[in-house]
């Protein structure tokens, strides 16, 4: 049987990436078995562990305010909200294991600090309204993401993520009401919520990624079909949306450079890489912490997976028996 | 509804709702912690059922005396809630937080089963649609027992711990709250005592195919709702924070 | 050594009109806790009425890029013996006949009889071949795990999710609106 992941050195490469190019140029969606460039592989782990990995650390800052959410009703949605980061990470990892890599090895990645995951995560949550900031901003520069990477062409990734938008637009509601309502609210209310969007605002423009220019892997991303759109289209998309929006309730975008050029378009001032690449560098306010709690639950679980393993043999054994 | 019958209901559902308020926020405490992200997912689960019934037992009392839900979680001192002190333990390991929830679940099936027979309709049908949850919780729980129980000479002795550990807290769920025996009288709520009889019953049987053994001594046995452990006045703290942190709020 | 527990592919049925569909996958120890772990997962919001869960290991899979290149050997040819207890097997048939935009994968289609896996492809391409099949996966029957069809499990696992309306993106109904036609705060309590 031919390697199912090809490399360029292979005899029938060139034939076989044309196949496959023109695979995804008829909208076919590239399935477990199906031959595939190693490097589309590659490109396919290192994001989607990366997303994973990010769902599973996103738990963290807003799990943490389940136990002080302010009304039964915003605890319940609070703790759905997280469940669902968990069950997200959790399809995502699903759909790298699909390409051969193990969730073991993922963690290992992630827990050794030698995987990435979005920088996001690595702000604190310092009151109430961020709770509410990250659900409209946060998730909805995500949703933009998630929305074009549905469309994508690996079938395991593509079908993770219609699921997860699915799910994902209750998380976008349910933050921008609270913040909607606190616009409105006490005076204390609205000053929180400004200034969760003062601190949220520029981190989730960097979400995106770097501008166009500066994204190493976006063309071979692009061409196969991982990616449908740009970094700064996807980010043009999200301040078009939010922008106005943010405005309309009467609070402000922290940003003085903001204007609606002739095209209708919201266009941004500069964006602090600097900052962006120092958080992705580990040097976030929050990196060591979030990494360390994600150490200890796993340590602290192992004679958990070990206990579990081992009733399972036990059990095994017994119908064996029998 | 007699006055005198009426306050003791309402200090039922009181008793039924702090319990699932203050449990869900101690497995709360996991999120995002749990030993593999599929139980980070049904723990989370297990929470949000837990205030789902709280939220349910809060409005029969609403019903009654007009009490907003939201008033009685977020703004009431600790000497005024009538949760049992089990539910206020520590989380501890995942061993105690899954012996605690089996008998903590044991216990509410065997209660709503009965409680789908209450005289009072609104807590009739409340208990029939709680207890389609609360059968799976317990399914969840019971097969975490076996396993921990059953798996390695270590997950055996944690969860053996934990039983030596929270037993005596366990009867709390059995001592009737002063005007029990009215409402048990008028086919309101089920009785404890035979409530007691069938949930030791079942549980010991399931922890002894556990491996677990019961303690010879069960330890201190709260008997009274009106006291706590020394753990509620900052769970309360943390739970009111926001709630509390600015009085002009009108909606959250 | 330390794991993360063997991978178990889920199918979810969403109404009895529905066949199973896979879903995902789950890790889990044996196959009860991979059952119970499942429904966590996959059942959070409506719908299903019935799930199945199989070790990753014990599914069969081709695409249809992978037959076109390596036709399975003639079952006749099969000399391989059978890790299982007896035979002919039962064996569960699922395909994927779509490229449609899809948060599911393989559909369950049916059962055949065979003496092996590959005999059991060739049936099922004999018997479910009205559509082209995308990707067949086919599964020892008896390594299935099934949720209890029961009304009182169906009740208990898979009915309250439908209560969780607070899930729902409808449920924000009026966020979607401009911010003036935003009600502050909800008119009725609708609390479960």
């Amino acid at each position: 049987m031919p390697a199912k992941y090809g490399l360029p050195s292979d005899p029938d490469y060139s034939l076989r990436l044309a196949e496959f190019e023109a695979r995804i140029g008829r909208g076919e969606k590239i399935e477990p078995g199906d031959w595939m460039p190693e490097e589309y592989r590659r490109q396919l782990i290192r994001m989607i562990s990366q997303h994973a990995h990010s769902e599973v650390v996103g738990m963290l800052p807003e799990g943490a305010w389940i136990n002080r959410a302010p009304t039964l009703k915003r605890k319940m949605i609070l703790i759905a909200k997280v469940q669902d980061e968990a069950g997200h990470g959790q399809y995502l990892y699903h759909a790298a294991e699909t390409l051969g890599v193990s969730r073991e090895a993922m963690l290992e990645a992630l827990l050794s600090g030698k995987a990435k995951y979005s920088s996001i995560f690595n702000y604190p949550t310092l009151t109430w309204a961020d709770i509410g900031t990250i659900g409209w901003l946060v998730d909805g520069a995500a949703i933009k993401n998630q929305t074009m990477l549905a469309a994508g062409s690996y079938g395991p990734y593509s079908r993770a993520m219609v699921r997860i938008c699915a799910e994902e637009a209750f998380h976008h509601k349910q933050g921008k009401e609270m913040v909607l309502f606190y616009a409105r609210g006490s005076e204390k209310q609205r000053q929180m919520a400004q200034d969760a969007i003062n601190r949220w605002w520029w981190p989730a423009l960097m979400m995106m990624g770097p501008h166009d220019a500066d994204s190493p892997n976006s063309e071979v991303l692009t061409r196969w079909g991982i990616k449908t759109k740009s970094n700064d289209t996807v980010r043009q998309e999200f301040i078009n949306e939010h922008a106005p929006e943010i405005l309309d309730a009467g609070l402000q975008v922290p940003d003085p450079d903001l204007h609606q050029d002739d095209k209708g378009n919201w266009v941004h001032g500069p964006i602090n890489w600097d900052e962006f690449w120092q958080v992705v560098g580990g040097n976030g306010p929050m990196n060591k912490e979030r990494l360390e709690a994600r150490r200890k639950a796993h340590d602290e679980g192992a004679w958990v997976r070990s206990a579990l393993e081992t009733y399972a043999a036990k059990l095994q054994k017994a119908t064996v028996a029998v | 509804m007699r006055n005198e019958i009426k306050q003791a209901l309402i200090a039922r559902l009181t008793a039924l709702a702090d319990d699932e308020v203050i449990l869900s926020h101690r497995n709360s405490e996991w999120t995002g912690h749990a030993p593999i992200l599929e139980e980070d997912i049904a723990l989370a689960n297990i929470a949000q059922d837990e205030l789902g019934h709280a939220s349910v037992w809060y409005s029969l009392r609403k019903e009654l005396d007009g009490s907003d839900p939201d008033g009685l979680v977020f703004f009431r001192d600790a000497d005024e809630f009538r949760n049992c002190e089990l539910v206020e333990l520590p989380r501890g390991d995942w061993a105690f937080t899954m012996l605690r929830q089996f008998l903590f679940d044991l216990n509410e099936t065997l209660w709503l089963q009965q409680a789908r027979d209450s005289s009072y309709q609104p807590l009739a049908d409340a208990a029939n649609k709680i207890l389609r949850e609360e059968r799976f919780h317990l399914q969840h729980t019971q097969a975490w027992v076996e396993r921990l129980g059953l798996g390695t000479e270590e997950s055996n002795r944690r969860m053996q711990n934990a039983l030596d550990f929270m037993w005596g807290y366990t009867q709390q769920l059995f001592v009737p709250i002063p005007g029990e025996d009215l409402l048990v009288a008028e086919g309101i709520v089920p009785d404890l005592g035979g409530l007691k009889t069938r949930w030791l019953e079942y549980s010991i049987q399931h922890l002894q195919n556990s491996g677990l053994k019961l303690p010879i001594n069960p330890g201190y046995q709260p008997a009274s709702r009106t006291h706590h452990t020394e753990h509620l006045w900052s769970i309360l703290a943390e739970m009111q924070s926001t709630a509390r942190w600015d009085a002009a709020a009108r909606v959250w | 050594m330390d794991t993360q527990w063997p991978r178990w592919e889920v199918f979810k049925q969403d109404t009895p009109a529905k066949p199973h569909q896979a879903v995902g996958s789950v890790h889990a120890a044996d196959p009860q806790h991979a059952l119970l772990t499942a429904r966590n997962i996959f059942a959070r919001r409506p719908q299903a009425i019935s799930m199945w869960v199989v070790r990753a290991e014990d599914i069969f899979s081709w695409t249809k890029e992978e037959l076109a290149e390596n036709p399975p050997p003639e079952a006749a040819k099969q000399t391989e013996p059978l890790a299982y207890g007896f035979q002919p097997l039962t064996f569960c048939v699922f395909r994927k006949t779509s490229h449609k935009r899809s948060m599911t994968f393989v559909d369950y289609v049916g059962e055949v009889s065979a003496s092996s896996p590959e005999d059991a492809l060739k049936q099922a391409q004999q018997q479910f071949g009205d559509v082209e099949a995308l990707a067949w996966w086919i599964v020892p029957t008896d390594r299935l795990a099934k949720s209890d069809p029961g009304s009182e499990t169906v009740e208990s696992w898979f009915a309250p999710a439908t209560d969780k309306t607070y899930k729902q993106q409808q449920y924000y109904a009026t966020i979607g609106s401009h911010v003036s036609k935003h009600k502050l705060g909800r008119e009725t309590d609708d609390e479960e």
